[in-house]
């Protein structure tokens, strides 16, 4: 459905996107995650013909986006990472416009707006001046204005930012809901690990303007295949024991977490019983141990040796 | 287009204040600089009497004091003309005797002198009158009078040719009505303008532009508000002068109405150039006063062009579109010009906007 060729852009010297290549089938749910500065807002303002590369293009159906904005703009909703409302506004009011602008109107328009405002859940407030919404209100009706028209593919930019839990939760399933019953094709930006593997087929890692990894969760994970985490546990942190670890043979990575510590080590090492010792050394208390498959956290970390979120 | 047009309309609906204290403050200059105090308005003076004046020589007074055109000499109690004065909401009061009078005042203002000479010239005048009259047959000499001053030995007309190139037909109170009309209604179209601004900064410009609307609609939509919104103030100034305050605006309301329109478009078109020189809202806020304070300045809205000297200062406002709106405007309301007269100014205005709007929209779309 869309393709991306060799996208750069530089931004007065300064290289945001550099060669990118992706693409999206229809009704799949693509992600695409990456750290601070990435550039994934940067691809998006292009897939969405909002600015323009410096090279490369962006193909829907075949078709270059580049020489022809309109063919996507009919089929697109984008929701932006920041909050772009009229904020003195209502919700309804705000939604009317948004609707109107994509050639809704009438009854046909009202239903939708209902339609959306329950997703987002806030049918009961829609009467109320946007300015006076909460954080995640406000990024709730963000949402929503991209849903009006029923777009083909809907973008998001980290679209569920200070959105409580059980809100997003419902948002999420609503968007997978759509994306499996109705086709609609996704590609979701988040720094939120856990909702891109439960809403996304496919992901794509982007550092520094390129992307660096592709695939569906699996696969990705299969790059760690070879790895294992283990997770410690500790009553309180011990500086000397993460040094003492760090240049332990067969231990490939040593971070500390909030409750101890977080290990990679190569499959099948049975390196625990030497672990302990250590531990013993160093007379670490430990509570709780635990050895997992790699989570996508995990691969991004390995790949870029940054967390996801800092 | 519509549809952007629509939602300005909606938003002002929720922060009308901008917009309606520029109106405010037109209708507040214009009637302290206009309304009072220029020389068709009514001029009220307090007037009371010495406790000696006959009420036949009150009367006698009054009604020859009162033939003046625009002053009124109300007659009041004592004590209220005192408070009055003492609490400055009278310049000056007068206290009449039967053939002498004093003048009760606070503070000395350049009115009260005008006052003071026609309260003195009446007098004068009449006291000399009744002294002669005294000497001859009274009756006699009084009609002989009115009849001399009725049909004169000599006639003078005064008669000026408007539009030849000495004239000078200088209408005050337009002046301050045109002037300050004009003057406030940069803001208001500058600071509508600025909602485009505001779009960009917030986001939803990008929202505008990822949707099906075109460029062309998105704009339009802005550039019509604004340019109602700043027709609309001026219309709506002009309305309240003439009915209220009863200001001669003329006859061409037609003509009127069109040099408005051609000076709102100039403005608008002046506020995309601004906005594409601008790089932040918040530099537009700053920009905007200046601008009209200094265009108004140059163009003449403070003071009549005509009493400017200065080449350097007279070349300038030849650049400001203000300087053709009051020509224009005067041309129409005073002169009676209609378009053939007033196409240059017109014609300018438009050139003047359509250059602005060109550039403008170029500068913004290049820096997007
Ligand atoms: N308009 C711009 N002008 C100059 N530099 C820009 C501009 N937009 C983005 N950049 C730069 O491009 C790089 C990528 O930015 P981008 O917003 O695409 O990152 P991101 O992956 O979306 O980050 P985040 O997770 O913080 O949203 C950054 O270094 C940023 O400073
Ligand atoms: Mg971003």
């Amino acid at each position: 459905m869309l393709e991306t060729e060799e996208l750069k852009k530089v931004f007065k010297g300064k290289t945001a996107v550099n060669g990118v290549n992706l693409y999206m089938d229809k009704g799949e749910s693509v992600g695409l995650l990456g750290p601070n500065g990435a550039g994934k807002s940067t691809t998006i303002s292009m897939i969405s013909s909002l600015i323009k590369p410096t090279s490369g293009d962006v193909k829907l159906k075949g078709q270059s986006v580049l020489k022809d904005p309109g063919i996507i703009r009919n089929v697109l909703g984008v929701v932006p990472q920041e909050i772009a409302l009229y904020e003195e506004l209502t919700a309804y009011e705000n939604l009317k416009f948004f609707g109107r602008i994509y050639g809704l109107k009438g009854k046909e328009l009202e239903a939708k707006i209902q339609e959306v405002l329950e997703i987002v859940g806030l049918k009961e407030r829609q009467k109320e001046i946007v300015k006076t919404y909460s954080g995640g209100m406000q990024r709730r009706v963000n949402m929503a204005a991209a849903m009006l028209h029923e777009p083909e593919l809907l973008i998001m930019d980290e679209p569920t930012v200070g959105i409580d839990p059980q809100s997003r939760t419902h948002i999420l399933d609503t968007v997978r809901h759509l994306n499996q019953e109705k086709g609609l094709t996704v590609l979701y930006t988040s720094h939120y690990m856990e909702e891109v593997e439960r809403l996304c087929d496919r992901v794509y890692i982007m550092d520094h303007g390129q992307i660096i990894a592709s695939g569906t969760k699996d696969e990705l994970k299969s790059i760690l295949s070879g790895e294992e985490t283990i997770l410690i546990d500790l009553d309180r942190p011990y500086p000397d024991l993460v040094t003492d670890l760090q240049s332990h043979d067969g231990i490939r990575q040593t971070i500390e977490t909030e409750k101890g510590l977080k290990l990679i080590v190569p499959k099948g090492s049975k390196l625990l019983g030497s672990i302990f010792q250590v531990a013993e050394r160093h007379q670490a208390q430990i509570l709780n141990v635990n050895v997992k498959v790699p989570t996508l956290e995990d691969v991004f970390l390995h790949l870029t040796g940054r967390k996801l979120r800092d | 287009m519509k549809s952007v047009f629509i939602l300005q309309w909606q938003r002002f609906r929720r922060a009308p204040i901008l917009v309606l204290s520029f109106l405010g403050m037109t209708i507040l200059f214009v009637s302290v600089l206009a309304g009072f105090g220029g020389p068709n308005s009514q001029f009220t003076i307090y007037t009371y009497g010495d406790p000696s004046l006959e009420e036949e020589m009150k009367v006698k007074w009054l009604d020859r004091l009162n033939e003046a055109e625009n002053l009124t000499f109300k007659w009041v109690e004592e004590s209220e003309a005192h408070d009055a004065v003492s609490s400055r909401d009278a310049g000056l009061a007068l206290k009449l005797m039967n053939d002498d009078y004093r003048i009760l005042i606070a503070v000395q203002e350049p009115s009260s002198v005008s006052v003071e000479n026609y309260v003195y010239q009446v007098f004068s005048e009449e006291l000399r009158l009744q002294e002669v009259a005294s000497q001859a047959d009274g009756e006699e000499f009084r009609s002989e009078l009115e009849r001399v001053m009725n049909e004169p030995a000599i006639q003078i007309v005064t008669e000026s040719l408007s539009g030849e190139e000495s004239t000078f037909i200088y209408d005050d109170q337009l002046h301050v009505l045109f002037g300050m009309t004009l003057f406030f209604s940069i803001y208001t179209i500058m600071f509508s303008l600025m909602n485009v601004a505001e779009e960009k900064r917030v986001g939803t410009w990008d929202r505008l532009i990822v949707s099906p609307l075109y460029k062309w609609q998105i704009y339009t939509g802005h550039l019509l508000y604004s340019f109602l919104i700043g027709y609309f103030q001026i219309l709506v100034a002009f309305l309240f002068f003439q009915f209220l305050f009863g200001f001669d605006l003329g006859e061409r309301y037609g003509m009127l109405l069109l040099v408005i329109a051609c000076y709102t478009f100039a403005i608008v078109s002046l506020g995309m150039l601004v906005m594409g020189l601008v790089k932040r809202s918040q530099q537009m806020q700053a920009v905007v006063p200046i601008l009209a304070t200094a265009m108004a300045m140059l163009g003449g809205a403070y003071w009549p062009i005509e009493i400017v000297t200065n080449e350097i200062l007279l070349a300038l406002s030849k650049g400001m579109p203000i300087y053709y709106g009051l020509d224009a405007l005067k041309g129409a309301a005073i002169y009676n010009f209609g378009l053939p007269e007033l196409v240059q100014p017109i014609s300018i205005m438009l050139l003047f906007g359509v250059v602005c709007m060109g550039i403008g929209i170029n500068l913004m779309e290049r820096r997007a």
